[in-house]
């Protein structure tokens, strides 16, 4: 037969076809349209003529192994055909980036080296839901990643730079105390043996601390003790927590405060944060019985008392003279520190808080 | 596939994943990850924020951040909206704008609360920064309009000029005519603090009638109702719209004029202003009624009967700022008619009355609960409270994150059992476990807070006045509440056992005030001396502390974490405790 007859048959055979080479060395055949999708291939077909043939396959970057490749072909042979509405595109796009973060992350590397921009920002934008929410281990535990930045780099993330030594003796005084803090949470999560039936109350431990000889009585009693305690004078005119401005009854004026009494939205200072320092303990309450007006526990959770003492005798130790040598160690460090003076004042007029005024 | 190469990225592909990260949690999550990500996240943060403008310096936060463009910075704490922070306390902007002004010359976004703005910070702003583009003040004080007229005159590609809540010295109204004729990028304009009772209208209609993108447009009391329209027609593409005074004589043509511009506004979501109003005219606003999502009549004086009138043409309303005229019948109606709404706050229009002067008690609250299934912020101001109602409450709505409880008496027990309301905030907690926010009032015990402590796991802000009876409430709140960042406490019976004995949370926090309680000096010396990384200051407008016995109880106490020490623009009343023991006087 020939090539003519043959084209005839089988016209198919007279597509293009782009031939791409992966770094393992495998080359295959993509059809035209849908390779020359990919930027980068695109470019090599027009600017350098290659890829026509298998001699003169294109190789592709390092990062796009065979099965990213497969995966961004199958994405090039959908959203290169122009009839497509966004509707289904977008459709598409949810179904084909539910894949697991490893895959995802392959994927966003390939396509990245391919120039591939719709798919990386589809990908980045996926990367980026799995992170958000998460704390900074969950993040390294997906990711594989280190956990390599130093306790003081944790505590005050800085650039230790050589013009302020305060902030280098401070992160040194900062890290041994995170240091201590943490064996203390250690000492804590150790200490299940020991079975402290404990008969003293808070307050007895508390004023232990203080050198007093408190009351040995229990909570209960003192409790019903302080009630009466503390009138306070209400003469401090403002009312409850979300007071109203003594001198201005006008509720105009009165709605200003209470305007300003604005919710914050932020969640958390932006710098210097310090959010995952502090292990939280887990906390060993129980789960307390429904919330019946009638079925109030009058006691305190035996399991709360218990922590509460072994906090309050923690810092009791601490306290006491047998301090850890640590401790003193951060106490001298202290004495060594010299105030930096700021030339800084409060500039400007200072104005009174007009606060009888209407707004 | 090695693992390590998999999650191994260029830079580039990381940072464009970061774009995609703009909550400061989550970017300082990302930054906490590890050194790599630190690196790259760091010059890549855009937006950053500072809860607190004393913890740390902005030198510091430029050499982190070598490009960011926008900065929100807060100073007071959040008691000076009730007086309690003596004039002179701190919260100054200048060093910030000094410093930004040197290294950042591409700053475009500054957004400010209690802080004080002086008009010479103000003109360094507008000199520093040429491509300056927003400037949002909130509960500011210290600068006049003249410091406004420098912004205006230098700031050409302004879009957000926002003084909601503002102190300002109005010197002038003619500070708006310092936008030059060519200047058109205004979007948004919030000038409802502003007195001056002669506002320049020309010069306002003119910067409305040329800034075609204006979306935000608040205007203060002075504007009087006849010319709203005149500045509305010019602005038919507004979303938000704060009107002047809402009062004038009743006359028709005014009222078709009002009622015509306000109906061709087809883009407005969002009313608010309406002060002195007078009934006659709100028919005026129906028409844009059932687009409104937000409502603010905390300033009408109306009554029910409009007030319901009103609410009831309102059907997508998600936020209603009100005064407790609209009464537990109005609140009733609004139940019903706005499903969709999330945020209500009622205000007390007669505080310091001895006697209700309306018929707002708590079953407003609970109707709203029970019949608005989005509801999750509520502000509310009562005059009685029952320990059922809050149950009821905390059942029918667990999706509270913002829950501001104000019995406006201090200590009001459950008005039907006479016992303390620590079952109905108890309630509260447990049922609404996403509560970020709480404010607790009326009779209560150590009960409540040993509550909080063990249900309120995601608390972040506590606001407790006059209750508790003894140190265990506040041990309990501190020991127990894993996610509190601020605690703020007057009149209570707390002193320095508790506090001592959580000295280490306090770090994990950004602040705790106290006034008003009962935390001796010698405390105030020990945990500054102990805790290096707290600023414990204490304010004392008796005189220095140091004048009276150790276990003297101080007046105010705010602690707050620092990593930038000590601060030196003190005023001669407040006191720091470092670990030098002694005091250091600024």
């Amino acid at each position: 037969m020939s090539e003519v007859d043959m084209a005839v048959i089988k016209p198919e055979m007279m597509k293009s076809y782009i031939w791409l080479q992966t770094a393992d060395g495998s080359i295959q055949q993509v059809e035209q349209e849908v390779a020359m999708f990919c930027p980068m291939i695109c470019h090599e077909v027009i600017q350098k003529g290659m890829g026509s043939s298998k001699n003169y396959a294109i190789s592709l970057p390092q990062r796009v192994n065979p099965a990213m490749l497969s995966l961004i072909l199958d994405y090039c042979r959908f959203h290169q055909v122009p009839g497509r509405s966004n509707k289904e595109r977008k459709s598409f796009d949810e179904k084909f980036i539910r894949m697991d973060t490893k895959r995802l992350c392959e994927l966003t590397s390939a396509a990245d080296s391919l120039q591939l921009k719709p798919l990386v920002d589809l990908t980045s934008r996926a990367l980026a839901r799995i992170i958000e929410g998460k704390s900074p281990e969950e993040i390294r535990e997906i990711f594989h990643l280190p956990d390599d930045l130093t306790e003081e780099e944790k505590l005050e993330p800085l650039k230790n730079t050589t013009d302020d030594p305060r902030i280098r003796l401070l992160n040194r005084l900062y890290a041994k105390k995170r240091k201590e803090l943490k064996e203390r949470q250690k000492l804590k999560n150790i200490e299940v043996e020991e079975e402290r039936v404990d008969d003293r109350s808070v307050d007895d431990l508390l004023s232990f601390i203080n050198g007093d000889n408190g009351d040995s009585k229990g909570i209960k009693n003192s409790k019903s003790k302080k009630k009466n305690r503390r009138r306070k004078d209400q003469q401090k005119n403002t009312s409850a927590n979300e007071a109203i401005k003594n001198h201005n009854k006008e509720p105009n004026g009165l709605n200003q405060v209470c305007h300003s009494a604005e919710v914050g939205q932020k969640v958390r200072a932006g710098v210097g944060a310090t959010s995952n320092l502090h292990d939280v303990e887990d906390d060993i309450f129980d789960n307390k019985n429904e919330l019946d007006d009638g079925d109030i526990d009058d006691e305190i959770d035996p399991a709360l008392k218990e922590k509460i003492d072994r906090e309050v005798e923690d810092f009791a130790r601490r306290l006491n003279s047998d301090w850890p040598e640590r401790m003193q160690e951060i106490l001298s460090f202290g004495h060594e520190r010299k105030p930096v003076h700021f030339s800084l004042n409060g500039n400007g007029s200072l104005r009174r808080y007009a606060n009888s005024e209407q707004r | 596939m090695h693992k390590k190469m998999a999650f191994s990225f260029p830079d580039e592909v990381l940072e464009h994943v970061f774009s995609f990260i703009q909550s400061d949690k989550d970017r300082n999550a990302v930054s906490m990850v590890c050194k790599s990500w630190y690196e790259i996240e760091r010059w890549c943060r855009r937006k950053v924020f500072v809860g607190n403008c004393y913890a740390v310096s902005p030198r510091m936060v430029i050499r982190r951040f070598p490009e960011f463009r926008s900065i929100e910075l807060k100073g007071k704490p959040h008691f000076a909206d009730f007086n309690l922070v003596p004039d002179g306390w701190g919260g100054y902007v200048f060093p910030w704008i000094a410093e930004m002004a040197g290294a950042y010359p591409w700053l475009e976004e500054i957004r400010l609360k209690r802080m004080v703005v002086t008009d010479e910070s103000l003109e360094l702003i507008a000199k520093s920064f040429k491509n300056f583009k927003v400037l949002v003040l909130s509960s500011c004080e210290g600068f006049s309009t003249d410091g406004l007229a420098a912004i205006a005159a230098s700031c050409k590609n302004l879009k957000e000029l926002d003084l909601r809540d503002c102190e300002v010295d109005d010197l002038s109204a003619h500070w708006l005519s310092h936008f030059p004729e060519t200047y058109t990028s205004l979007v948004s304009l919030n000038i409802s603090c502003l007195g001056s009772d002669e506002a320049s209208f020309s010069a306002l209609e003119r910067l409305v009638r040329r800034c075609t993108n204006l979306k935000t447009l608040r205007l203060n009391r002075a504007v009087p109702l006849d010319k709203i329209a005149n500045i509305l027609r010019h602005a038919p593409q507004l979303v938000e719209f704060g009107t002047g005074t809402y009062t004038a004589d009743v006359r028709p043509d005014v009222y078709s004029d009002l009622a015509g511009v306000l109906s061709s506004c087809k883009e407005l979501k969002s009313l608010s202003g309406f002060w002195d109003v007078i009934p006659d005219y709100l028919p005026a606003i129906y028409p844009v009624c059932s687009k409104l999502t937000s409502l603010n009549l905390s300033y009408a004086t109306i009554q029910s009967p409009d007030l319901i009138k009103l609410v009831s043409h309102c059907p997508n309303l998600q936020r209603l700022l009100v005064l407790d005229y609209i009464e537990d019948s109005g609140l009733e109606v609004l139940a019903s008619s706005c499903k969709d709404l999330q945020e209500l706050r009622v205000f007390p229009s007669d505080p310091f009355g001895a006697e209700p002067n309306v018929s707002l008690t708590e079953q407003g609250l609970v109707a709203v609960s029970l019949g608005c299934p989005k509801l999750q912020s509520v502000l509310y101001f009562c005059r009685r409270m029952s320990n059922e109602a809050l149950v009821t409450i905390a059942r029918s709505r667990p999706n509270f994150t913002r829950f501001r409880l104000c019995i406006i008496e201090p200590k009001t027990a459950d008005y039907l059992t006479l016992e303390p309301l620590d079952v109905g905030f108890g309630a509260i907690v447990q049922y609404c476990k996403d509560l970020r926010r709480l404010s607790l009032s009326g009779l209560l015990t150590d009960r409540v807070f040993e509550y909080i402590g063990t249900y309120a796991k995601k608390l972040e802000m506590l606001s407790v006045a006059f209750a508790g009876d003894s140190d265990l409430g506040l041990h309990h709140v501190l020991s127990g509440c894993e996610s509190l960042r601020k605690l703020e406490i007057r009149d209570c019976p707390f002193g320095d056992k508790a506090l001592l004995a959580n000295a280490a949370k306090l770090e994990t926090m950004r602040s705790l005030w106290m006034s008003s309680c009962a935390v001796s000096f010698a405390a105030c010396k020990l945990l500054g001396q102990k805790m290096p990384r707290l600023n414990v200051e204490v304010i004392d407008e008796r005189g220095p502390p140091d004048s009276r016995p150790e276990n003297c109880p101080v007046d105010k106490l705010y602690i707050y974490r620092s990593i930038a020490g000590p601060r030196f623009d003190m005023p001669p009343f407040v006191w720091t405790m470092d670990e030098d023991s002694g005091l250091r006087l600024s």
